[in-house]
């Protein structure tokens, strides 16, 4: 009888141990089902999908150090270019009053507006359609700083299915003087090459360089006078021959003239 | 004497009067061509424009420079100002002293290059370089400024180069076979608030 007893005791004590973790596993399983369903229900309601309430109470709509996480906003609005004549008429006025710091800065904006405006009549001229790949004019792009003459990019990006060409028409004496050093080397490197992937071609009459590398695809440069330059990126693009008929759709006389190059 | 003083303000005075002239002439033409619709002329009068406000400022710059540098007298032949829209920006040149000791100012602004190259010098001034045994950090009338020594004529004299950054300028100041003491007092006497306010 004794012994049985204590059987009896020691399964009670068993039973106890055991119930204890069990009832704290079974209180998670059950509060995490009862916040599922209420999740649901908000979610159902608002529309809104609802983080459960341990991620949320974890996170707390803050980083780990404490800062909130920014989860969106109206962005910047577009500025319209500077006004060349308001920014002209201020020059002349600051100049007056010897106010030289103000009209060098009036005059950097009005060359920052000539460039944006002119930056958008070369896109306007340039074609809607190259190798029959159309032109994706969301992607146009004119850009400028107020060093002047030396930084103004024009960029347009021609895309269909995975072919792409990118057109950037550029106004900067470093780069250009990059392309004249590579026209003085390029015997050198051609010759370094088992498999030509670089050669002097021209376009229109205007010394280029093209270039083909398997991860980048074509790339032709085309200086254009003094300081301004082409550069036509080809993705995809079967051979040389269509990236050089790409190449001459481009109205390169007009662009020059727009350009101020001769 | 007096009459070189003479010419040479008659001279100053008609430079200053032609760049005047010459910014009104830019200005008509940039306005002229901007309304008939060639915007690349009316760009090419703008940067004229902006090149001859850059060589009165330079002039300006030159006007507030002390005419005596301790004992040094002003090299008034060597007194230059070089204007050049895009990249290399304006230069303002003044020396002073003769042969043996020779002091040297040379301002560059509005230089894109120049701002890029503070970047690098402002990083050693907050640390870094700080350690160099030639090189250490100044402050110049409330003015970052890196001083450096470097050999002088002799084995036992020294020539030091201070470099002021400001913006996008930089204002280089050497002297030749001096001490630290020497080119700081020297420093000392150029009015670099004056120089920021104008060239920035």
């Amino acid at each position: 009888m004794k012994k049985f007893m204590c059987f009896v005791c020691l399964v009670a004590a068993l039973a106890l141990s055991t119930a204890v973790p069990a009832q704290g596993f079974l209180k998670k399983l059950k509060d995490k089902v009862v916040n599922k369903t209420i999740d649901k229900e908000v979610e159902k309601k608002t529309g809104v999908p609802a983080e459960s309430s341990e991620n949320g109470n974890n996170n707390n709509n803050s980083s780990s150090s404490g800062k909130p996480t920014n989860k969106g906003g109206g962005g910047l609005t577009n500025t319209e270019p500077p006004d060349v004549k308001a920014q002209m008429a201020e020059a002349e006025t600051a100049h007056g009053a010897k106010n030289y710091s103000d009209a060098r800065y009036s005059l950097q904006q009005a060359l920052m507006g000539i460039e944006i405006q002119l930056g958008r009549q070369i896109l306007k001229s340039l074609p809607p359609t190259v190798v029959s790949v159309p032109a994706d004019t969301l992607q146009d792009k004119v850009m400028s700083t107020q060093w002047g003459w030396s930084n103004l990019s024009i960029q347009r990006v021609y895309r269909k299915d995975d072919k792409q060409l990118t057109i950037t028409i550029g106004n900067n004496g470093v780069y250009s003087g990059f392309v004249n050093m590579y026209f003085a080397n390029a015997g050198m490197m051609e010759a370094s090459n088992d498999k030509q992937n670089f050669k002097q071609v021209r376009v229109k009459g205007n010394k280029a360089i093209i270039q083909y590398d398997d991860s980048k695809g074509y790339t032709l440069m085309m200086q254009m006078g003094q300081t301004s330059l082409i550069v036509w990126e080809c993705i995809n693009f079967a051979n040389e021959q269509e990236v050089m008929t790409a190449a001459t759709s481009f109205d390169i006389d007009g662009i020059k003239k727009e350009m101020g190059e001769q | 004497m007096k009459r070189i003083i003479i010419i040479l303000c008659t001279v100053f005075f008609a430079m200053n009067v032609l760049a005047q002239q010459d910014f009104t002439k830019d200005m008509t033409t940039a306005k002229t061509a901007y309304a008939a619709g060639k915007l690349e002329e009316s760009h090419f009068a703008l940067q004229q424009a902006m090149q001859e406000i850059d060589l009165i400022v330079g002039k300006e710059v030159l006007k507030l420079l002390p005419p005596k540098m301790d004992s040094l007298t002003i090299n008034t032949k060597d007194d230059n100002v070089s204007a050049n829209a895009g990249f290399v920006g304006t230069t303002i040149h003044r020396s002073y002293g003769k042969f043996t000791k020779k002091a040297d100012l040379s301002i560059i602004s509005n230089s894109p290059m120049v701002s890029m190259l503070n970047t690098v010098l402002n990083s050693p001034i907050l640390g870094g370089m700080a350690g160099d045994a030639n090189t250490k950090t100044v402050k110049v009338q409330g003015y970052k400024a890196r001083l450096e020594k470097k050999p002088g004529s002799t084995e036992d004299k020294n020539d030091y180069e201070l470099q002021v950054p400001l913006g996008s300028a930089l204002i280089t100041f050497t002297v030749d076979d001096c001490s630290d003491t020497e080119i700081l007092a020297m420093a000392n006497t150029i009015p670099l608030p004056q120089i920021a306010k104008l060239i920035q």
